[in-house]
């Protein structure tokens, strides 16, 4: 258990999600603090790149030399269980060739030519295991821990551990995320405490340009800030002349400060959110000024933005929605489809990677890029790939991990991981570590027990660590 | 369910064997206390002689604690005016008699059933008809249902016979809503797992809100601190897996379960009419499939001469269909997508021979695809599948008399076809299953055989068997058992948690060893002692706990309305409050594009309805809800939190529907400069102005930076955003 809980949280801890949508850094001034962390971290921050829909493993990050010479037989082992059992063809090898990368030799296909040029940056893990085959179970999973529900999502446990750098910024944003397979599930604060749920910027399947703010009410439209100071004196006023009559109650302290504070922060948020204020260069390297890269580009500079800023965790998703189709779901037409959001993709990241990297930033800053499964080596309706759990790639850039490195292996076709099988479970553990967190000590009581973001499982992975 | 974390503690314990559960009675098991003649809630709590409060405040406290909603300016003024001695009394039963007392009251209970209206995981399918069962509640509490009938009606309403002795018990379909409108993952693709998931989910909720026990806790190993064994927990489980839970488990996408709210012969009429419809859409498939078999063979032998002419934009080839053509002019377009299977002939040099090529396969393709044993799939031959149901796709000029008939047939079929009847989302009786405990929780993995029974720790080890039915109705009637000591004791907890902030025992959905201990445990029994001699009447725990010295004290410590409090008197305020009953505001039936905006729920901000009856999808309650603490309607949920963070005055500060509220507010005040200060605060506060008040409302519209009407609207607002409206002493 953490000592960082503040009072009134502890005495408000109850058995119901506490609600999703906030400033969620902006607690009264006893949580707004920095914590001390169980060890020194190699990570300030977390940049998460979610891929929903689950990218292919043998097409971006894990050659399959044997898949490419076995193409068209049947799988030669026996098969787990898919989502779309009785859709199942043979083997398929990847359209895309593989080259190595840098001075790491880092194989990379040709689906990401820019984020190729950061191979030397990358810490490829080739083993990731899940235990989900739907996108419902396994997307939950990625995000909580935990595959069926109601646990607090990976990004509360990281600022309910590491606090908050930036009191009128939110500590944890999602830049837009999805709203099915859980969606606001997989940004929610569970049976944590409000304080450390994200803060949603806009949704998937809407383009930029249609967010009008980034954050709800941030902005009044009918006032001066002359007239809006003059209205906040008047309520606070009142507040101070009832508070008179209800000495007893701190509760009504605290709500008179956060009228304060929601009053600067309106002043000062805008600012972080407006990306009117980069250089065309800097959106360039973001691949803004390209139709295909646009969207997704925004999303990249403006979690850099947010990181400078002291947003402890940033996730921005890769959603399926008009233009986007299903994203790197591809059940059928893999070579279309994986190309189109590739190509998405490609470009913003590897600006990400450059900015932080020339910025000074990535050494303090965990990187991660992961679906919430890969594809199957064997081919789904002729030409896509079914979901796969029990094998594929993710990768991880900055914050005291290994560069230039690939770990675990998955077996001859890309099926099942075989070598130092990375769970969900290991994952977080893995990142919480390298925010100076213990996954086992970072702990919160609930329903009768302490929970962890790990659940009861979790182990380190010494050997990614740099 | 994950194993590994047994700790090393129960490892231990369990290999010394664990005393029994019956030795390990915990205080919420032990029968009633009898309480001394004479006591009183007052005389049982102790709590000294504080202040009473003042009599608006007391109002207001009684409005907001039974109907959710403030008095209006008329109502306030008239009790402020009333000296009868029993005016308080009075204004209690005028609020109990209320139907705005179920909306509130009825709110706190779906809480506790963790109502929604839609799945939560995978596309959020929704429950397109649980509102039935938001309404069955309100109305339960409206009619003070005696709370032992509304237990057995949640468990097992299907099966009690109809009060008015109708053939078709709907009241009790639609309360089993308790059971069915769980999250569930209805895409998972381990079937077994994800029906015992629901299966959990149901013993959980069961547990939590009745009995006040995690019961689900045992699913993979004896409960490590109350005395419930692995084994009570597959006993219910048996129950409640012997119960119909989906129309369909098999299928990438399960099928929810609906109950029809009629009798058996015209529910299976429905469904026979239903049957009709999609055999009659079948038969017209199949004629289609084979007139566009036909119409392919005709045309695929000039596949190449389209493709030429497409590709060099003749329109006027000869021969050629010229509506064909021009599909076929639109699908060689490059667009921005790579389309592996139109490369070989985007790359060629020699477009003809490569056209001749693509029909060559096209040809082979359609005549190894009359080969009915193989199975085909889209992907097989992209090219094929493209063309097949695109240029050369069968026009619907083209389809055919006998296709045409049938069509008729089904519009005539359709045009005849009654309503649907009304659907419930319910349970029903299922298959009865042989239940075995399963080791550690993994459904693969099975142990001893369990009959159907309840706990023994608080049932015994001699029950009497249940040899028929799924055993719901015999576990409703011992929860809702006044010999059951667990029921009134966590049901009268949570009525005194809903009137002071916080319960006797504080843990109100934990009565077991890790909960906590009751404060005033005598008090608890009293309560829980005249809860059941009333006939289970909660209106009669109201009318008792009202009248007491101990809840009419002056209170220092306030409680933040909760949001449907807040956001509901905000309407009420502005006169725009809607006070329609019951019924759905959400449309349509499965769920949305997974992709899609529509997935949002109704926002609130844009409706004057109360805010129960706004549709709640799980995966995307709206904003303000979130804002203000009102959980995540997944899991059974004791109470609400009161969190104070800046983005909750941000909704105050800048939120259109506060400012909407306060010009709405600001329109129906009259008369005076004076008079109208005074009337926003009587509507907004439920109190007259004081002395300085009024001053500072007149000085504060006199010297606003700003024009006159914004003036007013800006004080409008600056009462609703203050401590004063949003606190209840």
């Amino acid at each position: 258990m953490l000592p960082f809980l503040s009072r009134r949280a502890m005495l408000r801890q109850t058995a119901c999600g506490f609600g999703l949508m906030g400033l969620s850094g902006l607690m009264a001034a006893s949580s707004g603090e920095s914590r001390e962390p169980h060890f020194t971290p190699r990570a300030k921050r977390v940049i998460f790149l979610f891929m929903h829909g689950g990218p292919s493993h043998m097409d971006t990050f894990d050659p399959k030399p044997l898949l490419t010479r076995d193409h068209g037989k049947p799988l030669p082992f026996k098969r787990p269980l898919t989502f779309a059992e009785g859709q199942t063809g043979s083997l398929f090898k990847s359209p895309w060739e593989f080259k190595q990368h840098g001075q790491s030799w880092l194989p990379i296909s040709e689906l990401f030519p820019w984020v190729a040029k950061r191979a030397d940056d990358l810490c490829v893990v080739r083993s990731m295991v899940g235990d989900s085959v739907a996108h419902g179970g396994a997307v939950l999973q990625l995000h909580t821990g935990s595959n069926t529900f109601t646990r607090p999502a990976m990004g509360a446990w990281f600022v309910y551990g590491l606090g908050t750098e930036n009191r009128n910024l939110p500590s944890y944003i999602t830049i837009k995320p999805g709203l099915s397979h859980g969606g606001a599930k997989n940004w929610s604060s569970g049976f944590l405490p409000a304080q450390f749920q994200g803060t949603a910027i806009g949704h998937g399947g809407v383009s930029i340009d249609e967010l009008k703010q980034p954050i709800e009410h941030l902005r009044n439209t009918g006032l001066t800030p002359v007239q809006q100071r003059y209205e906040l004196d008047m309520i606070q006023k009142q507040n101070r002349a009832h508070r008179e009559r209800f000495q007893s109650d701190p509760e009504l302290d605290a709500r008179i400060q956060a009228f304060e504070l929601a009053f600067r922060m309106q002043a000062e948020a805008p600012e972080s959110f407006d990306l009117g204020r980069e250089s065309d260069a800097t959106r360039k390297l973001y691949g803004m000024d390209e139709a295909a890269t646009r969207d997704f580009g925004w999303q990249c500079l403006m979690a850099r933005r947010l990181a400078e800023r002291g947003v402890r965790f940033i996730q921005i998703n890769h959603e399926y929605g008009p233009g986007n189709e299903v994203g790197w779901d591809a059940h059928s037409e893999l070579i279309r489809l994986h190309t189109k959001t590739a190509r998405m993709v490609d470009r913003p990241i590897y600006g990400l990677l450059t900015d932080l990297k020339s910025r000074g930033m990535l050494d303090d800053t965990l990187v991660c890029w992961s679906g919430e499964f890969g594809r199957t080596p064997i081919s789904q309706a002729g030409d896509g790939r079914d979901h796969n759990p029990y094998g594929y790639s993710m990768w991880m850039a900055g914050g005291g991990v290994k560069a230039g490195f690939a770990y675990g292996a998955t077996d001859d076709y890309g099926y099942y991981a075989v070598e130092n099988r990375m769970h969900i479970h290991d994952l977080h553990a893995t990142m919480l570590h390298l925010c100076g967190m213990d996954h086992k000590r970072l702990t919160y009581f609930h329903g009768g027990r302490h929970h962890r973001l790990t659940d009861v499982a979790g182990e380190v992975a010494t050997k990614v660590l740099a | 369910m994950r194993l590994r974390g047994l700790s090393v503690f129960w490892l231990v314990l369990s290999a010394w064997g664990v005393p029994p559960p019956e030795g390990r009675q915990i205080w919420s098991f032990r029968p009633l206390m009898k309480t001394e003649p004479g006591k009183t809630i007052d005389s049982l709590l102790a709590s000294g002689s504080a202040a009473a409060a003042a009599k608006l405040t007391l109002m207001r406290r009684a409005y907001f604690d039974l109907t959710g909603l403030p008095p209006t300016e008329s109502e306030a003024r008239a009790f402020l005016a009333d000296r009868a001695p029993d005016a308080y009394a009075r204004l209690i039963e005028r609020l109990l008699a209320s139907p705005r007392y179920g909306e509130h009251w009825g709110r706190h209970w779906l809480d506790v059933a963790r109502y929604a209206e839609s799945t939560g995981a995978d596309e959020d399918h929704r429950y397109p008809h649980a509102w039935r069962y938001r309404d069955y509640v309100i109305d339960a509490f409206n009619r003070d249902l005696p709370y032992d009938q509304f237990i057995r009606e949640q468990i097992a309403g299907d099966l009690l016979p109809a009060e008015d002795g109708a053939s078709v018990n709907t009241r009790g379909i639609v309360a089993t809503g308790f059971l069915a409108l769980g999250p569930k993952l209805i895409a998972e693709q381990d079937k077994v797992k994800m029906f015992y998931d629901i299966v959990d989910e149901q013993i959980d909720v069961t547990g939590k809100a009745f009995l006040g026990l995690t019961i689900a806790c045992a699913r993979c190993h004896d409960h490590k601190f109350d005395p419930i064994l692995t084994t009570d927990y597959y006993a219910l489980a048996s129950i409640f897996a012997s119960t119909k839970q989906l129309a369909k488990l098999e299928g990438t996408v399960s099928e929810l379960y609906v109950s029809p709210l009629v009798d058996k012969p015209a529910a299976e009429a429905w469904l026979g009419y239903k049957k009709k419809v999609a055999d009659k859409q079948k038969e017209i498939d199949e004629v289609v499939g084979r007139e566009s078999a036909r119409y392919r063979e005709t045309v695929a032998p000039r596949l190449a001469d389209y493709m030429m002419a497409a590709w060099e934009k003749r329109s006027n080839a000869a021969g050629l269909d010229p509506a064909v053509l021009e599909k076929w002019v639109k699908y060689l377009e490059p667009g921005q997508d790579r389309r592996p299977q139109l490369e070989a002939f985007q790359n060629a040099t020699d477009k003809a021979a490569a056209a001749r090529q693509y029909q060559m396969q096209f040809l082979a393709a359609m005549e190894a695809r009359k080969d009915k044993s193989r199975k085909f799939q889209a992907g097989d031959d992209r090219f094929y599948s493209d063309v097949a149901g695109g240029p050369f796709g069968l026009p619907k000029e083209k389809r055919g008399d006998e296709a045409a008939k049938l069509e008729a047939e089904l519009k005539k079929l359709k045009d005849a076809q009654p309503a649907d009847p009304p659907l419930a989302c319910g349970v029903a009786e299922g298959e009865q299953v042989e239940q075995r405990v399963f080791v550690r929780g993994n459904p693969e993995s099975k142990g001893e055989a369990v009959s159907k029974r309840f706990p023994i720790v608080l049932a015994g080890r001699d029950q009497a068997p249940i040899t028929t039915g799924s055993g719901r109705r015999e576990l409703a009637e011992w929860v809702a058992s006044p010999r059951n000591p667990l029921t009134a004791r966590v049901m009268v907890n949570r009525i005194w948690q809903w009137h002071f902030g916080e319960g006797i025992v504080k843990t109100s959905s934990n009565f077991g060893v890790l909960g906590a201990r009751p404060t005033h445990p005598e008090l608890l029994d009293f309560l829980a002692a005249k809860f059941i001699e009333s006939g289970w009447s909660v209106k009669a725990m109201h009318r008792l706990i009202m009248s007491s010295t101990a809840y009419r004290q002056h209170r220092g410590n306030g409680r933040r309305l909760q949001v449907e409090e807040m956001r509901d008197a905000l309407l009420t305020i502005d006169g725009s409050l809607d006070p329609a009953m019951g019924g759905t505001t959400q449309s349509g039936v499965g769920t949305d594009k997974e992709f899609s905006d529509d997935r949002k729920t109704q926002d609130p901000d844009r409706s004057t309805r109360r805010l129960v009856y706004l549709p709640l999808r799980r995966s995307n309650l709206p904003s303000l809800l979130n804002l203000f603490d009102f959980g995540d309607a997944t899991t059974s949920c004791e109470g609400r939190p009161s969190s104070n963070v800046a983005p909750q005055a941000l909704f105050m500060m800048n939120g259109p529907f506060v400012e909407a509220r306060a010009r709405g507010l600001v329109a129906r005040l009259t008369g005076s400069d004076a008079e109208r200060v005074e009337q926003a605060h009587w509507r907004v506060l439920s109190r007259p102005a004081s002395a300085s008040e009024l001053r500072d409302g007149l000085n504060y519209v006199a010297h606003f930076p700003g024009a006159r009407e914004l003036a007013w609207t800006s004080f409008a607002r600056s009462l609703m955003a203050s401590n004063e409206f949003l606190y209840v002493h």
